[in-house]
């Protein structure tokens, strides 16, 4: 890995006003936010801009890169293996009974399990070295989520939450961050920490569509118009004569609420040609996926979506063969669909849980918990795909090559959407890198 | 195994375990071979092996150089012929006394094989496996003689199904297979039409809210001597299906007019019921299986009535049953144990 990312800046951006704590108002020249938003107001004059040089400078292209770039993360709750997936051992004690197989990529094998994904290798990269030492479910999630353990001072937000908060635009009329979380095992909404709430997921965890966003049949669409219209004249008169960032967080959720009224149909996979859906399949995982790929489509910066259950204490092989099943499909109709929509190139999508499975087999035929050599992948947006980075010993119980850490992924999650890891938020005077201290990406993994 | 005088109206009273051994993998099958205190033994790492429990300190010998390509996990034996087929598909056939490969049939199923059943005469070879197809084999030539289906690929909640177990009945007329989903089909072995259809469903578990996958299946089948009741083993119904906390459970069927005679889950000794036997007079019937720990119980097959029960090691795969009743040998997580009943 090499520390060869841009110098690190601080970010003195206001956080929520309602949960951030107090912080140093901005003094140091134009913000991402306020770039973005001139850009955004502009954009049919992008040509002309560019005409006139204004994309020659860099700062600028880059902030527009990494404004088209999205996340799709699919997060494999309770622990697969990675004997069963990406860092298959064949023919050892600890391999357990699956072959590995060839994929596109010459020298790269994975399970038999994924027979899909292995001809979509092209486009991944898989990280088979990560020793994140932490093996109970909720405190390792927490910190595969933040990419750090918490401070009892510090409610860190996780990667939905800063991928929102860094990549999301105000004027955005689509939520910043949807986590869909439906299994009640594991559940976990996601945190957006000391960023505050306006960067938390629309958590959807009972339905497949946000609950108590339609307009109320009693309430006409002009009704609903003009009364929004008489409110947002209001608060403008309100906030001619006082200004204050309670009002424009007000402000701000009414726009947004409006936006995601208006976003309903983006949960409707109905409005899907059948085609379509038949690649993706009936399952829930399946369905869900699909929504991904719309919210990604509609402007969406990242969306989580949770396949439960992997904790397969008793019969590890036959729940991989029903859940791999599923993520092999699934994941492999997404990355299709991706990439002939031309999405791919600028979304990532991540398969990741809170840790790996044992080496071990026991006497259930089960695999335990396991976080000192264990296995995720990457593919799309600012990934160099084809490539297996890290290693494992013959039998997979320790990390021989390529350690990296939770920090480190994080960091490398980061540096693939053209975020600087190293950037700091301040909270009060305490500067809070976006990754951990001494965390850095892994440059193999990244295009 | 030593052989006791037979007795037909013996009853087991009591379940010992007279010594047990531990082993170098995961041990899934075992056939018993022709000198008294020898096993054939299919293991997790792909090799057939040879233990002579007679021996003071039993060993796990590989019969002979060659592997299968993943978990062997049926086995039989005809005379001095082994036939083996395993998590690769394939099924081999060995010289028991050399450990030379007679006969090697790649590709006999396109999924796991989970379990093979010799039939009384010794002639064919049933297997069952993943694709959901149950074989015939032709014990001599080893050609495929019969080929069925009639079981879902997938299961009704759209994941690959599974067809764990096949077991012949005394006489020879009937062969039963049980799937991942509960589904028995007698079929008769003879020309594969189905003579029977039992279901089972309590013995899948499918959990759509907290896990959102499944686990369960049938495990053990196992016909009376005179083919009219089929013992059929699992798990009931779990909770937590990240572990084999399931009831481990039997249905006893009069299966020639669908008859369940007997329901029987235990919740002191859970888990999956592996292996079933009738003993000798049919009079009681012996499952072993397992959660993390392995059980060897016997219950009477008149009304479900436990008899004896004991706790064997680790979770149990299979087991060879002496023709008296009197012991079986159990092959467990690494371990092999010699039981009397």
């Amino acid at each position: 890995m090499h520390a060869d990312h841009e110098p690190r800046g601080t970010d003195t951006r206001p956080l929520d006003a309602a949960t951030a704590p107090p912080i140093t108002r901005p003094d140091a020249g134009i913000s991402r936010r306020r770039l973005l938003s001139a850009v955004g107001a502009a954009a049919p004059l992008v040509a002309d801009m560019s005409a006139i040089g204004m994309l020659r400078s860099p700062a600028l292209a880059a902030e527009l890169r990494k404004q088209e770039r999205r996340v799709i993360l699919l997060w494999l709750a309770g622990g697969a293996s990675q004997f069963e997936t990406w860092d298959p051992k064949p023919g050892v004690k600890t391999g357990g009974p699956f072959r590995a197989i060839p994929t596109d990529v010459p020298g790269i094998h994975i399970s038999e399990l994924l027979p899909g994904l292995a001809t979509r290798m092209q486009h991944t990269a898989i990280i088979r070295s990560l020793n994140t030492k932490i093996a109970d479910h909720g405190t390792a999630a927490e910190l595969m989520e933040c990419g750090r353990r918490n401070d009892p001072s510090v409610r860190f937000p996780d990667i939905g939450a800063i991928v929102a908060r860094e990549l999301g635009r105000l004027e955005s009329t689509v939520p910043d961050y949807v986590s869909l979380y439906t299994s009640t095992e594991g559940r976990r909404k996601g945190t957006s920490g000391f960023l505050g709430a306006r960067y938390s997921p629309m958590f959807l965890s009972e339905s497949m569509t946000p609950p108590n966003i339609l307009r109320l049949e009693t309430i006409t669409d002009v009704d609903h118009r003009d009364r929004a219209a008489l409110r947002d004249a209001l608060a403008r008169r309100f906030t001619a004569e006082s200004r204050s960032l309670a009002v424009d967080s007000h402000l701000s959720a009414y726009q947004r609420v409006q936006g995601m009224m208006a976003s309903a149909d983006l949960f409707d996979i109905g409005r899907e040609p059948e085609s379509v859906r038949a690649r993706y399949g009936t399952t829930q995982f399946g369905e869900q996926c699909l929504i991904a790929r719309r919210l990604v489509e509609a402007g969406v910066p990242f969306v989580k979506v949770a396949r439960a259950w992997w904790d397969s204490h008793g019969q590890n092989f036959e729940t991989h063969q029903e859940l791999c099943a599923d993520l092999d499909h699934c994941m492999s109709a997404l990355l299709d669909d991706l990439r002939t929509r031309g999405l791919l190139e600028h979304t990532l999508v991540i398969t990741l849980g809170e840790f790996g499975r044992t080496p071990g087999i026991n006497a259930s035929l089960g695999r335990d918990h396991f976080a000192s050599a264990w296995s995720c992948s990457l593919s799309g947006a600012g990934v160099r795909g084809g490539v297996a980075y890290g290693k494992t010993d013959k039998e997979g119980h320790t990390v021989v090559e390529g350690e990296a850490s939770a920090g480190d992924l994080f960091a490398t999650i980061l540096a693939s959407l053209g975020i600087d890891p190293g950037h700091e938020y301040m909270l009060g005077s305490r500067p809070v890198p976006l990754a951990d201290f001494g965390s850095e990406p892994i440059t193999e993994v990244l295009a | 195994m030593q052989q006791t005088e037979p007795t037909a109206a013996r009853t087991p009273d009591a379940v010992k375990v007279v010594k047990t051994h531990g082993l170098p993998a995961i041990p899934f099958c075992i056939a018993t071979a022709e000198s008294p205190g020898v096993a054939f033994v299919g293991m997790s790492d792909f090799a057939v092996h040879r233990i002579d429990l007679g021996a003071d300190k039993p060993e796990a010998s590989p019969i002979g150089e060659a592997r299968h390509g993943s978990y062997v996990t049926g086995i039989v034996r005809v005379g001095g012929t082994i036939v083996s087929g395993g998590y690769d598909g394939a099924l081999i056939w060995w010289d028991a006394g050399t450990g030379s490969v007679v006969r090697r049939v790649e590709g006999a199923h396109a999924k796991w094989i989970r379990r093979l059943a010799l039939s009384p005469d010794g002639t064919r070879v049933a297997s069952v496996a993943d694709d959901m197809r149950t074989r015939l084999w032709d014990v001599a030539t080893g050609g495929c003689v019969a080929d069925w289906g009639d079981n879902d690929v997938k299961t009704p909640h759209g994941y690959p199904s599974m067809l764990y177990a096949v077991a012949f009945s005394p006489d020879g007329r009937f062969l039963a297979t049980g799937s991942k989903t509960g589904l028995v089909l007698v079929r008769d072995a003879a020309s594969g039409s189905i003579a029977g259809r039992l279901e089972t469903p309590v013995m899948y578990t499918w959990d759509p809210k907290a896990r959102n996958h499944s686990i369960g299946g049938i495990r053990s089948l196992a016909f009376s001597s005179d083919a009219t009741l089929l013992a059929v083993g699992g798990m009931g119904k779990v909770g937590n299906i990240d572990h084999l906390e399931g009831a481990s459970r039997i249905e006893l069927f009069e299966w020639g007019n669908q008859s369940r005679r007997a329901e029987i889950e235990d919740t002191k000794y859970k888990g999956l019921v592996e292996a079933l036997r009738f003993g000798p007079g049919d009079g009681w019937l012996v499952a072993a299986g397992g959660d993390n720990g392995g059980f060897v119980s016997v219950y009477a097959t008149s009304d479900g009535r436990l008899l004896a029960q004991e706790k064997v090691g680790n979770h149990i795969h299979d087991v060879a049953l002496a023709s008296d009743g009197a012991s079986l040998v159990a092959v467990g997580h690494q371990q092999i144990s010699t039981v009397t009943l």
